[in-house]
């Protein structure tokens, strides 16, 4: 019968050596045949060496610890190990999957030994906890991610403006004018395109060349023939409402 | 957000006070010329209230439509003026049919016409002067209100930031790490187990939550910042390089705390950290001799933002504070470096601050 045989994963060196020489205590039988500092790197070292054992950080650079677990899936027995994630450990507890908590406690780590020496299969819920934990971590389930940063050539410097301090957009010949609280710049991106990937709670097109910042807006003006204007606070730009967009600003 | 506080408006048409205000002085004035004249009191009342309406109205439409050039103040008394002539013409011809030029021709009637547009001038200035007057009295109150809104604000604001500030300062998840890394040092027994715990101190120190902060100085922000540097660079290895420059010149310069360790956190942790192959932080400044204005800045070589990446609170929290330390032309501004990574500088004038 060979020997069992284990993976570290972590992307910090001391806490896999420690890791390593806690197992090297309490099970002096376990090969660790590798270490793996990312996602990647893990499942290129896993391909290569099969281990029966994948001690993996949750928290990791590239791939995180949750998407290489779904990608080393029950091809292995897989502990995790993490700091501090309290939901994260709530999980793992309701699955029944084996974890460690760093710093890691000896008393706990000979626990999951003894449980891992007879191979008692855990983590007959891995994939349902695996998706509760990818619902709570990554905020990339979000069904629509508006424009948060706008990138705007200022000299030979790239800003990024945050969309909260934008006041308004305007279309100029082939450029776009981005007015903020503290400049102006001008953009490559059109009116149309601003017009879709930004959140229409706070950006309104008031104008076939124009998207203004609602929260910027201190006073909406009725003109005559189905116009307004629209005053900034803090700025002396009035924006201009054409009658197609005026809609916007009915109930106001 | 500051709510808006409405102010007074500027339609067309009159606004339902002032058609009150008007409907009562013509009235009463109805009534003494009926008294004084003995003319019947339903012929005044309708010559009058003519007369009224559309003044009202021109004064109402001139405030509202006025040409760019002219500014509303003139352009309302001037409709007014042209108004009353105008419209006291209008009565005339209304109840005399093509008998006005016989009626004007009449000595007694028109001097009685010509009263009418002298009340007509006399009133209806007097009245828009006074409507005006008020509302520019309530265009400042509403004004004021504005100011004082934004200003509470504000305040409340900066109370958020500190209080948020008390409340998160140390993660658990970095604690956590870095004392698991403290321990995997001490049980290896390694020399660097006592400089780091040093270190481990010296940040833990300057980031618990304290109310008062005696004497906050760049000095001290960049021993934490250097600090908390020197702890992750042992956690990755691999992955940090950085430098935080000395600035022996802006050492005793006030600074409020934990602002350049929040931008040097976010640097680790939303660009270093991602990145397999990691980078480098570097921390600097200086002072322009010509304006006094200072500059810091935190730049890293991470894997940078994208451009639908929430932006945290960490951000705007020390924006509200270096305002609230360093006045309302402080400013702190985001930079994308080439080929990736941020560069966040702060700029301020030290002796505009509060």
């Amino acid at each position: 019968m060979t020997s069992t045989t284990a993976l570290i994963v972590d992307d910090e060196p001391l806490l896999r050596e420690r890791l390593r020489s806690h197992l090297g205590q309490l099970w002096p039988e376990l090969q660790i045949v590798g270490d793996a500092r990312n996602g990647p790197e893990t499942l290129e070292l896993f391909e290569q060496l099969r281990p029966d054992i994948v001690f993996l950080d949750i928290h990791m650079p590239g791939l995180n610890g949750i998407e290489t677990a779904r990608a080393l899936g029950r091809r292995t027995h897989l502990v995790f190990v993490t700091a501090y994630e309290q939901y994260a450990l709530q999980a793992f507890e309701q699955g029944a999957i084996d974890y460690l908590v760093k710093p890691i406690d000896s008393a706990r780590l000979a626990d999951t030994v003894q449980r891992l020496r007879v191979r008692k299969q855990s983590g007959a819920m891995l994939d349902a906890v695996l998706d509760q934990l990818a619902g709570r971590f990554a905020q990339s389930a979000v069904p629509r991610q508006w424009l948060q940063w706008i990138k705007a050539s200022v000299g030979n410097s790239v800003r990024l403006i945050p969309v909260d301090q934008v006041l308004f957009f305007r279309a100029e010949e082939k450029y776009t004018l981005v007015a903020w609280s503290e400049g102006e710049a001008l953009i490559r991106k059109s009116i149309r395109e601003l017009s879709e990937e930004l959140d229409p709670k706070c950006f309104v097109q008031t104008h076939r060349a124009v998207i203004a910042n609602l929260r910027h807006v201190r006073e909406v003006i009725r003109g005559v023939n189905e116009t307004a204007e629209l005053h900034l606070r803090n700025h002396a730009e009035v924006l201009p409402v054409s009658r197609n967009y005026l809609h916007h600003f009915r109930q106001m | 957000m500051t709510p808006t506080i409405p102010r007074p408006h500027t339609a067309l048409l009159p606004t339902r006070r002032q058609t009150l205000i008007v409907t009562g002085v013509v009235l009463l004035l109805s009534w003494l010329l009926h008294a004084a004249t003995r003319t019947p009191f339903v012929a005044v009342l309708g010559r009058i209230g003519f007369v009224a309406t559309c003044l009202l109205m021109a004064y109402s439409c001139a405030g509202a439509v006025h040409p760019r050039w002219l500014p509303a103040r003139t352009a309302r008394l001037l409709a007014v003026v042209v108004m009353a002539p105008l419209a006291s013409l209008m009565t005339a011809v209304l109840t005399q049919g093509t008998h006005v030029f016989t009626y004007l021709r009449s000595v007694e009637t028109l001097t009685g016409h010509i009263l009418m547009v002298v009340l007509a001038l006399i009133f209806g200035l007097t009245m828009s002067m006074w409507a005006m007057r008020s509302e520019r009295k309530e265009r400042e109150r509403a004004d004021q209100l504005q100011a004082e809104l934004e200003k509470n604000a504000l305040e409340r604001e900066l109370l958020d930031a500190r209080l948020r500030l008390l409340q998160a300062q140390i993660e658990p998840h970095f604690l956590f790490n870095t004392l698991a890394n403290v321990e995997a040092l001490v049980a290896a027994g390694s020399p660097n187990a006592g400089p780091v715990l040093r270190h481990l101190i010296a940040y833990l120190r300057a980031a618990m939550p304290r109310l008062q902060d005696e004497s906050p100085t760049l000095a001290t922000e960049l021993q934490l910042v250097g600090a908390y540097l020197e702890l992750m660079r042992m956690r990755m290895p691999d992955r940090l390089q950085y430098t935080v420059a000395e600035l022996p010149a802006l050492a005793g310069l006030r600074f409020p705390p934990m602002a350049l360790l929040t931008l040097v956190e976010n640097a680790v942790r939303h660009g270093i950290d991602p990145s397999m192959s990691g980078g480098r932080v570097e921390i600097g400044g200086g002072r322009d001799a010509v304006s006094g204005k200072i500059t810091l800045w935190v730049s890293d070589t991470g894997v940078g933002i994208a451009e639908t990446a929430q932006p945290g609170t960490g951000l705007a929290n020390v924006r509200t504070r270096l305002h609230a330390f360093y006045g309302a032309d402080a400013h702190l501004d985001l930079h994308e470096q080439s080929p990736h990574g941020v560069r966040v500088e702060l700029h301020f004038y030290p002796e505009n601050r509060q």
